[in-house]
């Protein structure tokens, strides 16, 4: 149906009047309704209602004048990423922001997804920068070593395979991974 | 090779078919969104190359396909045969995937997020596509080390798709089940489900063709398989409703329904000119009267194959010059009278 005031556009916003009890239907495109006066409504139409704009809202909480004054200034260190642009963009610049803004996040990333912790899929392999354990010599495991000792040696080498780009020998370490994990549940 | 689109799932006739996508991010780049345009070139180099060893993955034959050098037109008919989403067209910068021989399996490198993979199958093959696509995760993860969080899960650039990082989706006909009074709210009360079904083509209220893409809403807190067997459940639900209710129109007035499938044959097979409302709504007749036997084609021929090229990209393609919206219709005519299979 076409906007009954431009009769250009899509008419888009239905808008229902009662006077006195009687019921009058008019239809409107975004554009007109904007110049139209709607009372205390007026505000519904001042522009489009853009998804992105709506999901930021949602990600910026209730108040997100008071919040965003209060953590503006917060800054993801990897991708230079603010809090107000990945409010104003709901997109997130690296791995990092979900770190930096976890504590800003959390409460939204659950109201959009109805949880906040992950089930399911994990990667199997990953790196982990940083690992504190030691790392026993690679090449001569203990003998007597666990099979769960030998398998975590093993994909710390393939870590640091992947990390150089060795892919070979990361392959050799999967299958070598995958081949004591198979071993390990035939013996118990 | 065939296409995926060209085959028909005799089972389930109604169910087009059965998608599942994995958004993934690669632990050393930041998001595409905050990444320089250099080192976009250099992650998408070095992507291929680390996976030049693709060739027989999922018994398939792989391409590489530079998608910034592509051409608008190129891009928009990737679109329409769904093997790139619209946000990925409108993007800007260097971007490329590996498309494997019959267009179903595609990894694109650089889009909303650095990896994302995609299994289509024709027909209702939820739990295939789940596994073949976990199985490519598998192998583009033993390469490159994927951005996750123990708590948050693979971590991507929306929220939206943060966790699993997954969308199931499948395409179903819903050409008598749309007709109700109750299928607006039936859309909309889906929601509580955690699936969404939205219509594929059409504009604004409207929907040409009568087919409808139902996926998870969410993408965290239930394992891939539980998304997967939700959506499954919710297309195999209308899958049968739609049945019944064109079984119980069938019993009553077959003679009328043999009469519109028929009508809407002779209009494709003999038009001169057909707009896309036009010819979608014929070709949904056509596609609902072969999935009841109330027509038969000379050779097996997929109605939703015919869909999808007459969609404007690909009818445009077919040309050297650019077509006004009057010369497409014509060229549209003649494609549908060019494809249309014979009768029995």
């Amino acid at each position: 149906m076409l906007c009954e005031r431009c009769k250009i556009r899509e008419a888009n916003i239905q808008y229902t009047e009662v006077i006195n009890g009687s019921r009058t239907e008019h239809h409107f495109c975004a554009q007109c309704a904007r110049d139209l006066d709607f009372g205390q409504y007026s505000a519904l139409f001042d522009g489009e209602f853009p998804f992105a704009e709506f999901l930021s809202a949602l990600l910026g909480g209730e108040t997100p004048a008071k919040k965003q004054e209060k953590y503006q200034q917060i800054v993801c260190p990897t991708c230079g990423m603010t809090y107000e642009e990945f409010v104003k963009n709901s997109c997130f610049g690296c791995a990092d922001c979900y770190g930096v803004f976890d504590v800003l996040i959390h409460d939204n990333i659950k109201q959009i997804q109805g949880s906040d912790c992950h089930k399911g899929k994990k990667p199997l392999y990953q790196n982990t920068d940083g690992d504190p354990e030691v790392v026993p010599e690679a090449g001569e495991p203990a003998a007597q070593a666990s099979a769960e000792e030998q398998i975590r040696s093993l994909e710390r080498k393939l870590r640091d395979a992947l990390r150089k780009e060795e892919y070979e020998t990361a392959a050799w370490c999967r299958d070598r991974i995958r081949d004591l994990k198979e071993g390990k549940t035939s013996d118990v | 090779m065939s296409s995926w689109y060209e085959e028909i799932d005799p089972e389930r006739k109604n169910i087009i078919c059965s998608k599942v996508r994995l958004a993934r991010n690669w632990d050393e780049y930041v998001f595409p969104a905050r990444l320089s345009e250099e080192s976009a070139k250099e992650m998408i180099g070095r992507l291929c190359e680390g996976l030049k060893d693709i060739d027989g993955q999922l018994g398939r034959r792989y391409d590489i396909v530079d998608l910034s050098q592509l051409g608008e037109l190129k891009l928009r008919t990737l679109r329409e045969k769904r093997v790139l989403n619209s946000s990925i067209i409108k993007k800007k910068g260097p971007m490329a995937m590996i498309l494997s021989e019959g267009e179903d399996v595609s990894l694109v490198f650089n889009g909303m997020d650095h990896i994302r993979i995609q299994v289509l199958k024709a027909g209702f093959h939820m739990q295939e596509a789940w596994k073949e696509a976990s199985q490519l995760d598998d192998f583009v993860n033993a390469r490159f080390s994927y951005a996750y969080d123990e708590k948050y899960g693979y971590l991507t650039s929306y929220p939206t798709n943060v966790g699993t990082g997954m969308r199931a989706a499948v395409i179903v006909h819903l050409p008598s089940l749309s007709l109700g009074k109750k299928f607006p709210s039936l859309i909309s009360d889906m929601g509580r489900f955690g699936v969404s079904i939205r219509g594929v083509y059409g504009e604004g209220r409207e929907n040409y063709g009568a087919l409808y893409e139902v996926s998870n809403q969410k993408t965290m807190g239930q394992t891939e398989p539980e998304f997967v067997g939700l959506v499954e459940k919710v297309a195999g639900q209308l899958d049968e409703q739609e049945n019944q209710v064109r079984m119980m129109a069938l019993k009553s007035h077959r003679l009328v329904r043999e009469d519109e499938i028929y009508k809407s044959y002779g209009v494709l097979k003999y038009a001169r000119r057909l707009s896309h409302k036009e010819a979608m709504s014929y070709l949904s007749q056509l596609l609902a009267g072969a999935a009841d036997g109330l027509i038969r084609f000379a050779e097996p021929r997929s109605i939703f194959q015919l869909m999808l090229g007459i969609q404007t990209a690909s009818l445009q393609s077919l040309s050297e010059r650019p077509l006004d919206k009057g010369e497409l219709d014509v060229v549209r005519a003649e494609y549908l009278r060019k494809q249309l299979p014979e009768l029995v």
